[in-house]
């Protein structure tokens, strides 16, 4: 089993595709993932279930990896195990907090990919201040935050840091590509590149608001936790306005 | 009958008795890094307070909790106060708005022991730190009779 714990979740899956359905069936979505070079100990840690339900889903894996063997799989004694709702640090609450208004422009992409025309102007300018928003906001400022601040309290060449920044990068190119877009006046080009930008940030936040985060707050010291806080106070002291601002932007956006 | 069924802060009650098999030997070492420690006798900007993670401790914790030197006080300053029964609790809060702001400490964790008069102390704290400009992460640890950690949480910062 040892052997197994220590290699990557797409290899494991590719060799035994049942697994990727036991491991969805704990809620742990590793079969779609983007990367899935995680290695199956990590996941398992960072999912944080009850011991109940580890101690059964590795029983289960053991039984796909090694249909012959009787294997014991015994009740792991853990310090924390968050079961109920999700109580976050105040600083990555802050961030959950900045994921809220994120969501709420990337819940208005589908109404925009429908009737949304590059030839006409106003379209144009409703795409481009969109843009902005992922761009100042988004990106910025709140992606800034997590890879200049938070990550850095990590070893980001561990997987599950590089597979966000993955997506970071994912979601620039997406809208590099958008940008084309409009250039061009390529009206399926816009739609596509929103289209992908809403699906990636979608499964993006909730990854970060369901697993990430809540595996960083059980790996900070209260030490970390405060000061984490105070930089992410000092940047936001240098955008002032800015959530504010956007918020008034997206309300806008919905009542118009 | 158990003691009186009063104030359940006061209630009578015999905990576990043979815990030798735990003994540790030898000398344990202290993690305490400052004096005084008694809410009315320290100073919130003494140079162990400034930039710190600061402990406010009711007075019962720390013979409660086994591992506080260890788990809790490393690294961290410290003061005591007993909510229920210390006079002249304005001056607390007072001391806690000063640690926030003039200390500047980093966290503020407040450990109570699980019974009711306790949380006073979680409110004096909330009070300080509804006063104070400056806002900083603020833990509250409910510990148990036994020792055992019953809650852990953040309060808003
Ligand atoms: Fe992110
Ligand atoms: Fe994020």
């Amino acid at each position: 089993m040892e052997e197994y714990l220590n290699r990557g979740i797409k290899e494991i899956i590719k060799e035994f595709p049942k697994i990727g359905e036991i491991l969805d069936g704990y809620g742990i979505g590793c079969a779609p993932c983007s990367v899935g070079t995680c290695l199956l100990k990590d996941i398992v840690e960072i999912h944080d279930l009850s011991p109940e339900d580890e101690q059964e889903m590795m029983g289960r894996i053991a039984g796909i990896i090694y249909p012959d063997r009787k294997m014991e799989i015994p009740l792991r004694k853990k310090k924390t195990h968050t079961n109920k709702e999700i109580k976050y640090s105040p600083p990555l609450k802050k961030l959950v907090d900045e994921h809220r208004l994120i969501k709420r422009w990337v819940a208005l992409i589908p109404g925009i990919i429908k009737k949304v025309d590059v030839e006409r102007a106003d379209d144009r300018t409703l795409v481009l201040s969109g843009v902005e928003f992922i761009q100042q906001y988004a990106d910025r400022y709140h992606h800034a935050k997590e890879e200049d601040i938070l990550f850095k309290y990590f070893d980001e060449e561990q997987d599950v840091i590089k597979a966000m920044l993955e997506d970071h990068k994912k979601a620039r190119s997406h809208v590099r590509a958008l940008l084309k877009g409009l250039e061009e006046r390529n009206n399926a080009a816009v739609k596509e590149h929103l289209r992908a930008y809403a699906e990636l940030l979608t499964e993006h936040i909730k990854k970060e608001d369901e697993i990430l985060y809540p595996w960083m707050d059980r790996q900070l010291t209260i030490g970390q936790i405060g000061t984490l806080f105070t930089k992410f106070g000092e940047v936001d002291m240098k955008h002032q306005d800015l959530h504010k601002n956007y918020e008034k932007i997206i309300d806008r956006f919905v009542t118009e | 009958m158990n003691g009186f069924n009063g104030c359940p802060g006061s209630k009578t009650m015999e905990l576990r008795k043979n815990n030798e098999e735990e003994e540790n030997t030898g000398k344990i070492t202290s993690h305490l890094r400052q004096w005084p420690i008694q809410m009315h006798l320290i100073s919130p900007t003494a140079p162990y307070y400034q930039g710190a993670d600061v402990l406010l401790t009711a007075d019962c914790v720390a013979y409660a909790l086994g591992g506080f030197h260890r788990d809790y006080l490393k690294g961290k300053s410290i003061a005591i106060a007993c909510p229920k029964l210390d006079e002249g609790q304005e001056m607390y809060v007072k001391k806690i708005k000063s640690w926030i702001e003039d200390a500047k400490i980093n966290t503020l964790s407040v450990l109570i022991m699980q019974v009711p008069c306790c949380m006073g102390l979680v409110g004096l704290a909330r009070e300080a730190a509804r006063q104070s400009d400056r806002k900083i992460p603020i833990k509250q640890t409910v510990v148990g009779l036994e020792g055992d950690i019953l809650k852990e949480e953040w309060l808003s910062a």
